[in-house]
């Protein structure tokens, strides 16, 4: 699975902290923390940030994100990618 | 049936110049208006690049459509916004009551930061192909 690997890695790359047992920071969903972060399917900007490299889907367990945002976060991910507003992966002819 | 909050992006080919889009745009606000909708706003975001290509583009001009109407409307919004062949894609979406009015945006391109993606990706897309 050297593919999830290197997804997990980019969102490390991101400041996130390593997983560890028992103790480690506990990751908190961005738009429960801040509650005027809305998802909306226009703001390429926030969801790009839970887009791997390839243009994947992060999934919450890695970012945070709690499962009900999660939800909403992919539903507006995927409208943004029939707009073209986001990519459905990277290399275009 | 009661009247529902509704926006629409809509993705003009880029062939139509900027005369063209807005003469489209108006037909569409007429269009709305006609199944009984009332637009309260249109945001043009101009030409922008696309993710990805699509009809052979690789960019269009964006606008946005804020509008009440009720759900037959907006099936037959639809249906003709499929017809018209200027019109690369669309997304309808029905919005909360209570949202605030999608902030104006400003006709920004990110051309520097989509061509670093494309780059990046394509050397990611090598480094895969060996593992």
């Amino acid at each position: 699975m050297p593919r999830e690997r290197s997804d997990r890695r980019g969102a490390k790359g991101e400041g996130r902290a390593p997983r560890r047992r028992g103790m480690g920071r506990r990751k908190v969903c961005r738009f429960c923390a801040d509650k005027s972060m809305l998802i909306d399917y226009k703001d390429a900007r926030v969801l790009g940030s839970f887009l791997s490299e390839r243009g994947k889907i992060i999934p919450g367990r890695i970012t945070g994100t709690c499962s009900r945002h999660q939800r909403q976060l992919t539903v507006a991910i995927k409208q943004a990618r029939t707009v073209a507003l986001l990519p459905y992966t990277t290399a275009y002819p | 049936m009661a009247d529902r909050r509704y926006e629409t992006l809509v993705l003009i080919h880029p062939d139509q110049g900027e005369p063209g889009v807005k003469e489209l745009a108006a037909r569409i606000q007429k269009l709305i208006e006609e199944q009984g909708g009332t637009v309260s706003q249109v945001q043009e975001w101009g030409v922008r690049d696309l993710a990805h290509p699509i009809a052979k583009q690789r960019r269009a001009f964006y606008v946005l459509f804020e509008y009440r109407a009720a759900p037959k409307g907006l099936d037959e919004v639809q249906r003709t916004l499929k017809l018209m062949d200027p019109v690369l894609r669309f997304v309808s979406v029905r919005r909360p009551e209570g949202a605030p009015p999608a902030p104006p945006r400003p006709a920004k391109r990110e051309r520097e930061r989509d061509e670093a993606d494309f780059e990046g990706g394509e050397f990611e897309g090598m480094g895969e192909g060996e593992v």
